[in-house]
């Protein structure tokens, strides 16, 4: 069944004007019973400390990435766990109000978790705010309780966060000595190593791979210049055997008539413009006769020498010239090609010294190998490890002088001059409203869980049936005149209560009632 | 004390039910004359056939004898309805649902029964109401009838002696049915009490007397209405027999009293057949607002 608000807020009318009595009778209850709490009602006492978790600090941009800024995740929860500690309790219970000397340790657990722990409230207000909140019937004990609270938690979390940053610098501290134990060890092993092994530098197989390639190389061109050489000797050889040692030298007749020719053949050319009688004409003459003569005196003096030994004049005989050439020649190529058989045996020792060498040096390389790489590997970690250490050094000394996460009080715990929690017009007001509501949300129940006819919706909707006519309750005078008696009695009785609630809320005001 | 008996009552303490005066007798022949005259000339007009029954039955109606009507203050302490009522709403109400049943009853007379689905849920306040919204209209008469036998709502051993009534008619051949209907002084309105006698009810109803008596009573008038006053179905074997011989069937649900089942258990036991429709009794209502102003002065109301 659905009905409308204002169908049943008329319903719900009408169904409390029936039952009138028991609703004014049940607002009456409720407004007296809330009068009496009111009256009784403890006065609590609560005074609030804020503390700013301030983590925005000026260092933060400034240490960036070389430290790490202790976050606190869940702020409210965090505190909670420190507050709530029996360390932190336990110097609460030392404070002003709460010291009493000769208390046994069940004593003093016993005003913790009854009268501390469920009086104190912990709320994170946002992200950097955590208020604390202590309550208490004495304003003294309120007030001092919260601000030890607050103080102590500061502290606390302070020392916590130091030590925190303290032990992970400790620990990198020991990594990092452990690492450079290690690494010094891996040095000294790769040193060993290579004093072992002289061979075993890095580069050391490419460059004997070189090497050899370059002594093959050697080794093949001085074997082809060897073969160059001797086939050129043989060659040599071959040629001085065909060639006469000396050759002899032309006559002195035969220089003349040289000398005859060249002057006669000037003696033509002149003849050609001059007359025989041209100066030069005649002195070339002169020297072709001179010529002439000498030839004549020449042959003379052989037909003299004739019939003797026939010696050779000095000047007849002459060295051949390639003969000579040849000669020194073959000298030359027997001189290299001894100093190439030379260089060849050379070349081929240290070929096969540094093949050996090659052999010794792939040996090593795989052990040398091992060897820096557990070297360089302890190197890479050692050096990150000494860099993490700076950066924790540097956290733990921003926590020691508190630069990095701070607390900070950013509202003092103060003494409470009002009592906290509802107060006496609370108790009135609320009783007044819940008087009105409970019975009507009564009566709202009883409309909604009685299964007897209220409504003739229901009849028509559920029934289908059909509702010729809803008659109203016929009032007869008799019953006017009752239902005016009982309301004037209710109306009586309501401003009574009214009456007497202003009279006690006036009083209380007054400071009659305390 | 029954609610018409004080009217009753009243009604004997002039003496015995008295006709119209002369007066009156003539005014009331002047006014039947009247119409008679505009239907005899109309006759042949097909359209004011309707307005010529109603001007007929108007006259014959007039001519109804009536004893000296009780007073609204009367009538207001007996929970009967009557036009100068303060509080309309429930005047309304039966008015509304007097036309709903004219709507629903085409030839104009009928026998409606009242009945209930638990005792104590106003069927007879609703029956007597009904009888009265009828008789509001002068061209219409109501004629409320008693089936309560075991626990009468109109009859009763006054200081009077014993009034005649239902179970007297049909038990005894020589009551002439004039002697059992009463006039409780509401113009156009006639009751029959259960009667003095009570013995075994149903077999009072299956008489073929009680079928012939409803018949003469629903004829008697043009437009009349007679209305059935029964127990709840539920609880009495009567109605059911009762509601053999009715025309129309109203179903009084009172507000808070009943569940849904019960509803449903009555109105398997009428059956849809004769059912016209539910009347949602008794709905509480804020007091009018002259009873609020009424509180705050000194003299009582």
């Amino acid at each position: 069944m659905q009905l409308s608000y204002p169908q049943m807020i008329d319903a719900l009318l009408k169904e409390a004007f029936v039952h009138r009595k028991a609703v004014v009778g049940i607002f009456l209850a409720i407004n007296a019973i809330a009068l009496i709490a009111g009256l009784a009602w403890p006065k609590q006492y609560t005074s609030s400390a804020t503390i700013i978790v301030d983590e925005k600090n000026i260092i933060e941009p400034l240490m960036k990435g070389a430290a790490v800024v202790t976050e606190v995740a869940d702020r409210a929860k965090l505190a909670k766990e420190v507050i709530y500690s029996r360390k932190l309790m336990g110097q609460v219970l030392t404070s002003p109000g709460w010291e009493k000397a000769g208390r046994t340790p069940k004593e003093e657990d016993a005003i913790i978790n009854k009268a501390i722990i469920p009086n104190t409230k912990i709320i994170s207000i946002d992200k950097n705010l955590i208020k604390i909140e202590y309550s208490n019937a004495n304003p003294d004990r309120a007030y001092n309780t919260t601000k030890k609270i607050s103080d102590l938690f500061i502290s606390e979390s302070l020392a916590a966060k130091a030590k925190e940053s303290q032990d992970a610098y400790d620990f990198i501290s020991t990594q990092t000595d452990e690492y450079h134990e290690k690494l010094v060890n891996a040095e000294a092993l790769l040193k060993d190593f290579r004093s072992a092994n002289l061979d075993a530098q890095p580069g050391s197989e490419g460059a004997v791979g070189t090497r050899i390639n370059s002594l093959e190389e050697k080794i093949q061109q001085t074997t082809n210049d060897l073969n160059e050489a001797e086939t050129k000797q043989e060659s040599l050889t071959k040629q001085l055997s065909g060639e006469a040692e000396v050759t002899v030298a032309f006559t002195r007749e035969g220089q003349y008539r040289t000398r005859i020719a060249e002057l006669q053949q000037q003696l033509d050319t002149l003849r050609l413009s001059y007359q025989d009688t041209y100066p030069d004409i005649v002195r070339i003459k002169h020297q072709i006769e001179d010529l002439n003569e000498a030839i004549n005196k020449d042959r003379t003096e052989r037909q003299a020498g004739r019939g003797q030994a026939r010696v050779l004049s000095e000047e007849a005989l002459a060295i051949n010239p390639l003969f000579q050439e040849l000669r020194r020649e073959l000298s030359q190529t027997k001189t290299q090609i001894d100093t190439l058989k030379a260089r060849l045996v050379d070349a081929r020792r240290l070929l096969h010294s540094e093949t050996a060498r090659g052999r010794r040096v792939h040996d090593s390389e795989a052990a040398l190998a091992e060897l820096t790489r557990d070297y360089q590997v302890n190197r890479d970690l050692y050096q990150d490890l000494l860099k993490r250490r700076e950066n924790a050094r540097v956290s733990m000394n921003m926590d020691i002088a508190n630069q990095g996460l701070t607390f900070k009080i950013h509202e003092p715990a103060t003494l409470p001059s009002d009592p906290s929690g509802p107060r006496f017009i609370h108790f009135i007001l609320g009783g007044i409203v819940l008087g009105v509501l409970i019975p009507l949300g009564l009566l709202h129940a009883k409309q909604q869980f009685d299964p007897r006819l209220r409504f003739d919706s229901v009849i028509a909707d559920k029934l289908k049936l059909q509702v010729l006519a809803i008659v109203p309750h016929l009032v007869t005078p008799s019953e006017e005149r009752e239902v005016v008696a009982s309301l004037r009695g209710l109306a009586l009785l309501i401003g009574a209560n009214f009456g007497i609630l202003a009279l006690v809320v006036g009083l209380k005001a007054g400071g009659v009632l305390s | 004390m029954s609610k018409i008996e004080d009217a009753l009552k009243k009604i004997s303490g002039n003496g015995a039910a008295r006709g119209p005066g002369p007066a009156e007798t003539a005014r009331r022949q002047q006014l039947a004359r009247a119409p008679q005259s505009i239907a005899q000339t109309a006759q042949s007009n097909q359209a004011s056939t309707d307005m010529t029954q109603r001007a007929s039955s108007r006259a014959e109606i007039a001519r109804m004898e009536e004893v000296t009507p009780i007073g609204d203050k009367a009538m207001a302490h007996n929970k009967i309805i009557h036009p100068e009522m303060e509080d309309g709403r429930v005047l309304n109400a039966f008015r509304e649902l007097r036309t709903k049943i004219i709507q629903k009853s085409l030839n104009g007379n009928g026998v409606i029964m009242v009945t209930g689905v638990t005792l104590g849920d106003g069927a007879s306040f609703v029956a007597r109401n009904l009888a009265a919204a009828f008789a509001l209209d002068t061209s219409k008469t109501a004629l409320l009838l008693d089936c309560n036998l075991k626990n009468p709502q109109y009859d009763g051993i006054n200081s009077a002696g014993a009034r005649l009534g239902l179970t007297d008619y049909l038990e005894s051949e020589d009551i002439p049915v004039d002697k059992i209907i009463h006039r409780p002084g509401i113009d156009r309105f006639r009751m029959i009490p259960s009667g003095v006698q009570c013995e075994v009810p149903a077999e009072y109803f299956t008489s073929v007397k009680m079928g012939k008596l409803l018949v003469q009573l629903k004829e008697r008038y043009p437009e009349r209405y007679v209305i059935l006053d029964t127990p709840p179905i539920t609880e009495s074997a009567d109605t059911s027999i009762v509601a053999d011989l009715c025309d129309h069937i109203l179903l009084v649900v009172p507000y808070g009293k009943v569940t849904e089942t019960q509803v449903e258990a009555a109105v398997k036991a009428i059956g849809q057949r004769k059912l016209v429709g539910v009347v949602f009794n008794n709905e509480p209502q804020l007091p009018k607002p002259s009873v609020w102003k009424s509180i705050w002065k000194l003299t009582p109301p």
